[in-house]
């Protein structure tokens, strides 16, 4: 029916996520008005969801090659562990803010060599390896305790608001904001404009052709799963300075979010399509639906629900879209 | 020879293993190195076997979402003979069946912590709802009636967060206060975090917050902090772990309720021996929850 109407399904191809977070913004906006377009909320919204925004755009990259990395959130928990534990015994802050991102590409770089070294027959394998093996060495540095007091410099990314001498503070726009854009600008580009980034499309597109026309493969996916490393790492960054705390059972199940959000924002799940704007609308479509029930005092069973349903619409929109894309 | 001696050394230890009749075994739901509650009931349960003159042997699975690996182990341990289990069930529906099989040889059993649903069985453990009352009450104490609280619920699907969750609720209520919001933070201290700071978006006039465990309250304290409002809303939290101990010495949690779970090991220890020994316990046996504020945090810390 709407999948015969070609109009409709060049406007869904072009608009379709866009549509989805001003319809969901005018809900929220209707249900609690006093509240929702406050600066507080926004910022909140932002807050909340800038380690999730971080961790998709990592699996972003991993997906286009049609691959997947469940690591994402045990390894965010080995970082903010590993950097909290450095912090408390005194390592330098500049030092201990590299810790989390390094943490995280090594953790990348295992995946790419037991993908390519090993000749593991899927990423999920190597990758439900690490998310247990990196969970288990999160719990292990402090046999399972949270580190808290993490200073004020390591916690600057996480935490700190710029009012820029017009919001009323405590008010004004978190780092945390600055470090997602600065992030998504900065893969855009890598990803459009530079031979890697576009043999990482390739790769996903066909990998077969890939490989034909002379991409080293291997050498692609490694630094694929060290990126997404990286990324996850930088996430456990912000969240420990956003909590002041590291706690080894940090980002539990965020790997799944940040598949949700990859995949509502219109990638596709067997690679080679999806744009950056796509993931950070997929990531912003969660956040509202969370804040949206929050405000609203549901409960969150009901949240687990209507985040399943909008990942079976979200799919069903690009079904539609590819079929008007085969017909014309 | 080499191989002889191999083969008798390994028969010995399954002989060894077959004959400690006198073995209690503690299962508790994650590992006590490092959580300072499983330390503690390890700790309460170790010295109540020494004074005893029992063997007590400590276990857990690696993680308290591991239902599988609990149950094998007890499983393993039944197999090498027990004198008695206390155990702290991940899920308890799912550890039913092998409870059963314990009893079926006759082995007796306790739950600690957090109780089972197998008949019969003595629970020995925290009043969760009792324990929430106790920082409803204090928060009534202090703030206005009338006024405007929320409370952070962990999960509440587990039989501890509902009987929190609960339990704050009738006591804040019971003594006027109006509850506008309760919303889940899963135990977690960042999902707390992001659970408060919609509270306070959205309630801009509340006065304090319960929080069902103490990790949520400590994101509560962050959210507060950073809206600029933890002089305003009053943070009491749930099970005096450290972190919380000292951020109540340190004037940002107001209060913390504290389980004695050392008691739970050794009250759980000395309901094995006695049930051993033939003798009959108690259907549920309270270890006690005790508010923690400024002048008994020290001792949590």
């Amino acid at each position: 029916m709407i999948s015969n109407n070609p109009r409709l399904a060049s406007f869904l191809e072009h608009y379709g996520i866009v549509v989805i977070v001003v319809v969901m913004m005018v809900l929220l906006y209707a249900s609690r008005p006093d509240v929702f377009l406050t600066l507080a909320n926004l910022t909140n919204i932002i807050k909340q969801n800038a380690s999730l925004a971080l961790l998709a755009l990592g699996m972003f990259v991993v997906i286009v090659t049609a691959g997947i990395d469940l690591s994402v959130g045990s390894v965010m928990a080995l970082a903010m562990m590993c950097l909290a534990v450095a912090a408390k015994a005194g390592v330098p802050w500049p030092i201990v803010i590299l810790i989390g991102p390094a943490v995280g590409i090594a953790c990348g770089l295992v995946n790419g060599f037991g993908l390519t070294i090993l000749r593991l027959p899927h990423p999920f394998i190597m990758t439900l390896g690490t998310l247990n093996v990196a969970r288990g060495l999160s719990s292990l540095i402090t046999n399972g305790a949270p580190v808290s007091g993490l200073g004020p410099q390591v916690r600057y990314l996480g935490q700190a608001n710029y009012d820029f001498g017009i919001f009323p503070p405590p008010t004004g726009l978190p780092a945390s904001l600055f470090v997602v854009v600065i992030c998504a600008a900065a893969l855009w580009f890598f990803l459009n404009r530079t031979s890697l980034g576009r043999h990482i499309f390739a790769i996903g597109g066909n990998p077969h052709a890939a490989r034909v026309s002379g991409i080293n493969v291997d050498r692609v996916l490694v630094y694929v799963y060290a990126i997404s490393g990286f990324f996850a790492g930088l996430a456990g960054l912000l969240l420990a300075g956003r909590t002041d705390s590291g706690f080894p059972l940090a980002g539990q199940n965020a790997e799944l979010d940040a598949i949700a959000a990859v995949i509502i924002g219109g990638a596709s799940f067997f690679g080679g399509r999806g744009t950056i704007l796509g993931v950070l609308a997929g990531v912003l479509i969660m956040g509202l639906m969370r804040n949206g029930l929050n405000l609203n005092n549901i409960s969150p069973f009901w949240q687990q629900i209507l985040i399943g349903l909008v990942i079976i619409l979200a799919v069903y929109i690009d079904v539609i879209r590819r079929r008007a894309a085969v017909r014309t | 020879m080499k191989r002889l001696i191999l083969a008798s050394t390994a028969l010995a230890m399954m002989m060894g293993s077959t004959l400690a009749a006198d073995k209690f075994l503690v299962d508790m739901k994650g590992p006590g190195a490092g959580n300072p509650f499983w330390a503690a009931v390890e700790a309460g349960a170790m010295e109540k076997g020494k004074e005893l003159g029992v063997e007590v042997v400590v276990m857990s699975p690696p993680a308290e979402s591991d239902v599988a690996a609990q149950i094998a182990q007890i499983e393993d341990m039944i197999t090498q003979g027990l004198a008695g289990i206390a155990l702290a069930p991940t899920d308890p529906n799912a550890l039913a069946p092998v409870v059963d099989a314990a009893k079926a040889k006759n082995i007796p059993v306790v739950f600690v912590d957090t109780k089972g649903t197998n008949e019969g069985i003595t629970f020995i453990g925290t009043d969760n709802a009792a324990g929430a009352k106790l920082a409803a009450d204090y928060i009534c104490g202090k703030i206005e009636k009338g006024s405007e609280v929320a409370i952070l619920q962990g999960i509440i699907t587990q039989s501890t967060g509902q009987a929190r969750a609960t339990g704050a609720k009738s006591g804040l209520e019971g003594c006027g206060l109006k509850v506008v919001a309760e919303q889940t933070g899963e135990w977690d201290r960042a999902k707390g975090q992001a659970a408060m700071e919609n509270i306070i978006t959205g309630n801009p006039n509340i006065k304090a917050v319960f929080a069902s465990n103490d990790n949520m309250a400590l994101g509560a304290v962050e959210a507060l902090k950073s809206a600029g409002k933890l002089a305003d809303v009053m943070v009491v939290g749930f099970d005096a772990n450290p972190d919380a101990a000292a951020s109540v010495l340190a004037g940002e949690m107001t209060a913390t309720v504290a389980q004695a779970p050392k008691n739970m090991g050794g009250f759980g220890i000395q309901a094995l021996v006695d049930l051993k020994a033939g003798k009959t316990i108690e259907a549920v046996i309270d270890t006690g929850t005790v508010l923690v504020d400024k002048s008994n945090a020290e001792q949590y810390k």
